[in-house]
């Protein structure tokens, strides 16, 4: 079971090491990465995310708990970024290893879909600003 | 109480300040991240802070019938006591992931 909120770059090789375990057949792994969605500003370049961290945490770990007792994961992971995530990054990874691949599945499945219901986690988008043409300086009035 | 008064009375003995913490939406509508808020000794509801803090801020009323609210860490309804020295979070509906 492994939680995290983290302001570095998340790992899908480190996430895959967190689900080994011999006895457990089916590995999934669900990675979100930050999408270039075009804004009236620009396409996006960024999300800033937010965490409220202590509950955030909490949500976390519960969400884990309960994949557990829904679909017997043997391990999961459930980490996100914090902070700026350029376009192409992964802002968010959860995974579930089971002992078959349908309770994998079923289990990264629900660990995603509650994320984005229950943690307390925030996005923000930062697009390109679109710059208005360059004016002239005016001089100064001579003396 | 509003944010920066004190009721008719004067600021009785043991009044003190809870601190509002304001994440997205409601940030954006109230316009700090944080507040120091007065509250009694004896405490106010969560409903009654949250009542306060939407005439003091009208745009953020409409976002709070969506938030959930965290007293200290932990999640609780509008009858939950907000005390002298309590953290009370407003967490606008989630956009993680």
């Amino acid at each position: 079971m492994s939680v995290r909120l983290s302001p570095r770059p998340l790992s899908l090789a480190a996430a895959f090491r967190e689900l080994e375990d011999p006895t457990l057949g089916g590995v999934v792994l669900f990675a979100g990465r930050v999408r270039a969605d075009p804004t009236p500003q620009g396409p996006v370049l960024a999300l800033v995310y937010e965490a409220h961290t202590a509950p955030a945490l909490a949500a976390l770990r519960a969400l884990e708990v309960e994949a557990r007792r829904r679909f017997g994961a043997g391990r999961t992971v459930a980490w996100h970024r914090v902070g700026r995530v350029p376009v192409g990054e992964v802002a968010v990874i959860v995974g579930a290893a089971c002992g078959h691949r349908s309770e994998a599945f079923a289990a990264t499945r629900f660990l995603i879909d509650r994320l984005k219901r229950t943690v307390p986690v925030w996005k923000e988008e930062r697009a390109r600003s679109v710059r208005p043409p360059r004016r002239p300086r005016r001089r100064p009035p001579a003396r | 109480m509003t944010p920066t008064g004190t009721n008719r009375r004067g600021p009785a003995r043991g009044d003190g300040r809870a601190r509002l913490l304001l994440f997205a939406t409601a940030r954006t509508a109230v316009g700090a991240r944080t507040l120091s808020w007065p509250v009694p000794a004896e405490g106010a509801t969560v409903g009654e802070v949250l009542a306060g803090l939407a005439r003091a801020h009208p745009s953020v009323a409409p976002i709070l019938p969506h938030c959930r609210y965290f007293l200290d860490n932990e999640a609780v309804g509008v009858n939950a006591r907000v005390r002298p020295d309590s953290e009370l979070a407003i967490h606008p509906p989630y956009g993680g992931g």
